[in-house]
């Protein structure tokens, strides 16, 4: 019984055919000769390659639009002069002719108008680091400073000799807003504005230069720059150009230009980058010659045209910014070499955002200061080895106007119109006012704006 | 480039046609692309018409300089040829 039991659960043996015959057919019926030989490998090249594997998840790829080339910084660099969001301001006056050069209107707020705030933008016054965009129309604040400046320049005219001065002064003091307010002036008073907005691009090397033959040093052009300024100059100045008639001959510039033709003719006669600066250069061979209009020749970034370019002659050589002829038209008209028979202003601003350390302009501007306050003047260093001589020549004729905080009382006026426009909050009384006063370093009114406009605690 | 005035950013769309000009007379005296090519070919041909041991390591794709070749010869079994491509 046990027994049979136990065979029950030996696994049965099935019967296994013994193959006889080789399975010949295959599950394909293709023969392998014809099938595509694998590539020969002749090097390690055409070894099979060993492929990463990436345990990565796939990413979720949406399609965006990026910006175009050059959007971002169209947009970081947008100056926009209005907000729709302020509430106008009233009751403040215009800016006339004679305005700023009154004494009357220290320590008061006035309109842009708006045809000078189109010339202003043309001439590229406006900053992208100013507030304008706050408030719902440029507002400028004439103070003690001001209308010092602008008393010079009306002088300017009677003496019919240039006023050349060097704006300077801490971070954001207004030194870049003196000089709109001095375009805003010359622009009043009919008077020729040339404005180079950024120093460093004449001299970043980031503009076309070419040479000019046969000078000693080496001299440089920058034709696409000129005729950009050209162009600004034209649009700037449209209505004083058109009706001053060309004292000298021009023929050779352009055929267009008649005996009977305006400056404007002139400036408009340059199409061409290549003739850019002939144009340029005549215009302001026509502008210092008397009986034309007084010039203002404005430059923001002082610091960037008294260097050593970052561009090279044909020998490597590196081209001191002074040997680029646009540069060197005005330090010379700073300088005093070139004169301005009719009045007119050569002002030159430092810039404290965008500069380096240039101990001669340093040494320079201090020494002229101490002069002109009858203090001992300043030695240079004497471990100094960078000096640079030609920077003491293009100041050394130049009044230097030191720009610090504004005081108390203009604060309180400037805060007025912020809190008018309801872009400060809080009620507004002396305390507030010497709060932020004193939070803005005494008065530097860019910190102002910082502390009371640019911060979210209200 | 400082030799013709182009400045750091400048394009070529933007060069004046005479610097476009002088570049290419410039350009023309040198031996560049092919001819530069048939040049190092030429040197390496040389190498090995003459029978020298750094002919042979070209022609056997093999390290020239006495570098090791136990590993890491990669780049000379891609560049060290008679006929060389790159």
């Amino acid at each position: 019984m046990a027994s049979i039991s136990l065979r029950s659960l030996v696994r049965p043996s099935l019967p296994v055919a013994p193959r006889i015959q080789p399975i010949i057919a295959a599950f394909s019926t293709t023969s392998l000769v014809s099938a595509a030989a694998p590539p020969a490998i002749k090097s390690r090249k055409d070894l099979p390659k060993k492929t990463k594997k990436t345990y990565k998840k796939k990413q979720n790829i949406v399609p965006v639009k990026k910006p175009g080339p050059g959007e971002r910084k169209a947009f970081r660099k947008r100056i926009q002069l209005s907000n729709n969001s302020a509430l106008p301001v009233a009751g403040l006056d215009k800016l006339e002719a004679q305005t700023m050069a009154r004494a009357e209107s220290g320590g008061r707020m006035f309109a842009v108008p708006d045809e000078v705030v189109d010339r202003l933008r043309a001439l590229e016054a406006f900053k992208s680091t100013q507030t304008w965009n706050l408030f719902r129309k440029p507002h400028v604040l004439v103070r003690k400073e001001t209308v010092e400046l602008m008393s010079r320049l009306e002088a300017s005219v009677e003496k019919k000799e240039a006023f050349k001065c060097v704006l300077t002064g801490s971070r954001l003091s207004g030194k870049s807003l003196m000089l709109l307010q001095a375009m805003s002036y010359a622009l009043l008073n009919e008077w020729v504005v040339i404005h180079i907005p950024e120093g460093q691009d004449l001299t970043n090397g980031n503009t076309e230069y070419s040479p000019v033959p046969d000078t000693e040093p080496m001299q440089f052009t920058q034709p696409v720059y000129c005729l950009k300024l050209l162009q600004n100059i034209y649009k700037a100045n449209k209505a004083v150009l058109e009706k001053t008639p060309l004292k000298q001959d021009w023929t050779r510039l352009s055929a267009t230009l008649k005996p009977g033709s305006t400056l404007a003719d002139l400036a408009l006669s340059a199409k061409e980058s290549e003739f850019a600066w002939p144009t340029l250069s005549a215009l302001w061979t026509e502008l210092t010659l008397p009986g034309q209009p007084p010039v203002l020749f404005a430059l923001d970034g002082l610091a960037h045209i008294n260097k050593v370019s970052a561009y090279r002659d044909p020998a490597f050589n590196p081209v001191h910014a002074h040997e680029l002829l646009l540069v060197r038209t005005f330090v010379d008209a700073l300088s005093g070499k070139t004169k301005l028979p009719n009045g007119g202003a050569v002002i030159a601003a430092t810039s404290e955002n965008n500069t380096h350390k240039h101990p001669s302009q340093e040494l320079a501007l201090s020494q002229l200061e101490a002069g002109q306050a009858g203090k001992p003047v300043p030695q240079p260093d004497p471990y100094e080895r960078k000096y640079d001589d030609r920077v003491y020549d293009a100041l050394k004729n130049s009044t230097v106007m030191r720009l610090e905080g504004v005081s108390k009382d203009e604060a309180r006026v400037l805060m007025e119109y912020w809190g008018a426009s309801g872009m400060l909050r809080s009620v507004l009384d002396s305390r507030v006012v010497a709060e932020k006063w004193a939070l803005g370093g005494h008065g530097i009114v860019g910190e102002m704006e910082r502390a009371s406009l640019m911060t979210m605690r209200v | 480039m400082a030799k013709y005035s182009i400045h750091n950013l400048a394009k070529i769309g933007s060069l004046t046609p005479k610097t476009v000009t002088s570049l290419t007379a410039e350009l023309s005296q040198m031996s560049i692309e092919s001819d530069a090519r048939r040049q190092v070919q030429e040197n390496i041909r040389r190498l090995k018409d003459i029978g020298s041991y750094r002919g042979r390591r070209h022609a056997m794709g093999l390290p020239v300089r006495g570098q090791r070749t136990r590993t890491q010869t990669a780049t000379a079994n891609k560049l060290n040829r008679v006929d060389r491509r790159a």
